[in-house]
């Protein structure tokens, strides 16, 4: 599903990933462990498309996205949980909630329209862009209207399926979301990567800063969502013994270079990385 | 009694065209804390361009298109002069508007003369209306009826339309919004161009007070720092509660300092005094955010 091979990033001088490769399959949960400053964050980076690759390509579902934006590669189906959660902390669970899925609306406009113009001739495409000038703009908001029942529809679906993981959200709706406690954020911030409906999850450091058991309750949910609604999830994690737990594979970073990449159960029996990562 | 109600209502309404010029002010700081010092002049431009283009037009037709083309010119501003300098220091960008503010200014000068310009063809006559013990002029009522309207329309779109909201959320991180799908930059083109149109109404409005001259917004922007600072920078409500107090002091201030104190030309000093003040005591305004945060 997505294959990420010999990307070289850097930021400024300061070269970040030494060309990386990795893969994931459809439907499997694949981790990336490695110490601070192994390189795990500037990875999903630069598969999210906040930081370009200067080398190297990476494909989602057989498509080049290394060149692509951010706000691109969310609407093509992957969402990214950044560390350190970054929330709308002065907005609503609700409206935090919302802008998750706000990719979702931005799809429905842009496809259809840009496809077609591509495929025509030069005079064609004037008349083309001078007609939809003109009305472009009743019919998107026709459309609007239109569209607007359906999406509500699948707004409220894809908020009650997240207020299932996390049903703890659906009480705390209207709070504002730098109010919660760490727990709540790091579920805010999953939920609201949810509700791009995406198809591949990126998880950057879950267990940042919060209490042991606030922990195993994360993990447990981000195993659920993965076994139960069959989402593909690439997971960067400091505490490896609980992410190999419920990982299927596992890569190991260090200074920006994979250095190991097998199952997660081989991984565990492991000597190296039993010593450096597992601590027995 | 009845001269202060008459006061303090003449000065709600002096108040609302200085809220409005900070509601300007904030809807760029917030987005991007910038503070746009061109923010008067580009007014004054547009109002400007409106005189000229009442020669051939209705003046509510004029209106409507120079709200519209104050909102090009705030995007393409952003866009041209803005977007350059965006990830750079504040102090560059403070700067650059600095410079807007000077090509504005000469610009309006050297097309239109630097004389005063009587603002004709402004519909609303100097009719008065009596509202109890208070007398206000027509003119004055419709500042403060378009002020209200523009708040609450714009309270709206902040809070209930999926774009209103993306544009807070902008405002507030925009890494995070590019991970949500926003496009930031058009975001704040959008916020820029809000601005500018709501700038134009303010100039609108000062234009028949003042007649029509290049430094006409000078004094009005001063006073509008003032409202935005002592509202919160951040807070548009704040903006617009912000002017209206202003607006009330300059105006009780005026009328009732002596003589030999200055008069009515001791409200630019007790402005300038409420600033220093709000700094010092509240630096985020009335209503702006205080951060709160659990990391």
């Amino acid at each position: 599903m997505l294959a990420v091979r010999d990307v070289i990033a850097a930021y400024g001088p300061i070269v970040a990933l030494h060309g990386i490769s990795l893969e994931v399959q459809e439907g499997s949960i694949v981790t990336v462990l490695g110490a601070n400053g192994a390189g795990k964050s500037s990875t999903l980076r630069a598969i999210s498309g906040l930081l370009r690759p200067k080398e190297g390509a990476i494909e989602f579902e057989g498509r080049r996205i290394d060149r692509m934006s951010a706000e691109e590669i969310v609407a093509l189906g992957i969402s990214h949980v950044p560390e350190g959660r970054q929330l709308f902390s002065e907005l609503t669970v609700l409206e935090n909630l919302r802008l998750g899925a706000y990719s979702r609306f931005a799809r429905a406009h842009g496809d259809g329209r840009r496809v077609h113009r591509e495929d025509l001739s030069p005079l064609g495409r004037l008349r083309h862009d001078l007609f939809h000038a003109a009305t472009g703009g009743i019919r998107d908001a026709a459309r609007e209207i239109g569209q607007y029942r359906r999406r509500r529809r699948d707004f409220e679906a894809a908020l009650n399926q997240v207020f299932e993981h996390f049903p703890i959200l659906a009480e705390r709706r209207k709070q504002m979301s730098g109010t919660l406690s760490g727990g709540e954020q790091q579920m805010l911030a999953i939920a609201r990567g949810l509700m791009a409906n995406p198809r591949l999850l990126l998880l950057d450091e879950p267990s940042m800063g919060l209490a042991p058991m606030v922990t195993q309750e994360i993990f447990r949910i981000i195993e659920t969502i993965n076994r139960t609604q069959g989402m593909t999830i690439l997971l960067v994690e400091q505490n490896a013994s609980l992410a190999l737990d419920i990982a299927h594979r596992g890569y190991v970073l260090e200074t920006g270079r994979i250095v190991l990449a097998d199952t997660s159960e081989n991984l565990q029996k492991d000597e190296a990385v039993r010593r450096s990562y597992l601590g027995y | 009694m009845d001269e202060l109600l008459q006061q303090v209502a003449a000065g709600l309404a002096t108040g609302s065209i200085y809220g409005l010029l900070a509601l300007a002010l904030v809807l760029i700081y917030r987005s991007t804390t910038v503070i746009n010092f061109a923010q008067g002049e580009m007014a004054m431009f547009t109002t400007f361009v409106a005189w000229t283009m009442l020669h051939w037009g209705t003046y509510w037709l004029v209106f409507i298109l120079i709200l519209l083309m104050a909102g090009g010119l705030g995007a393409l501003i952003e866009r041209v002069v803005i977007r350059p300098v965006e990830g750079a220091p504040t102090l560059n960008v403070i700067i650059v508007t600095l410079g807007l503010f000077a090509i504005f200014s000469n610009v309006a000068t050297i097309v239109w003369g630097g004389q005063p310009q009587a603002f004709s063809h402004y519909p609303i006559n100097d009719e008065t209306v009596k509202l109890g013990a208070v007398v206000l002029s027509v003119h004055d009522l419709a500042i403060m009826l378009f002020a209200a309207l523009i708040m609450i329309g714009l309270y709206v779109f902040f809070q209930y339309t999926p774009l209103g909201l993306a544009m807070r959320a902008t405002a507030q991180n925009a890494t995070a919004s590019r991970l949500m799908g926003i496009r930031v930059g058009r975001m704040l083109t959008l916020g820029w161009a809000l601005s500018a149109s709501v700038g134009a109404v303010a100039g609108m409005f000062v234009a028949p007070i003042v007649l029509l001259q290049p430094p006409m917004m000078l004094a009005v922007l001063l006073y509008a720092f003032a409202a935005a600072v002592l509202g919160g920078l951040d807070s548009p409500f704040g903006a617009v509660v912000g002017g209206l107090i202003i607006g009330v002091t300059e105006s009780l201030v005026g009328t009732y300092t002596p003589k030999e104190w200055l008069g009515p030309e001791m409200a630019l000093t007790v402005t300038v005094f409420i600033i220093i003040l709000v700094l010092v005591i509240r630096p985020t305004g009335i209503f702006g955010k205080r951060v709160l945060r659990r990391v």
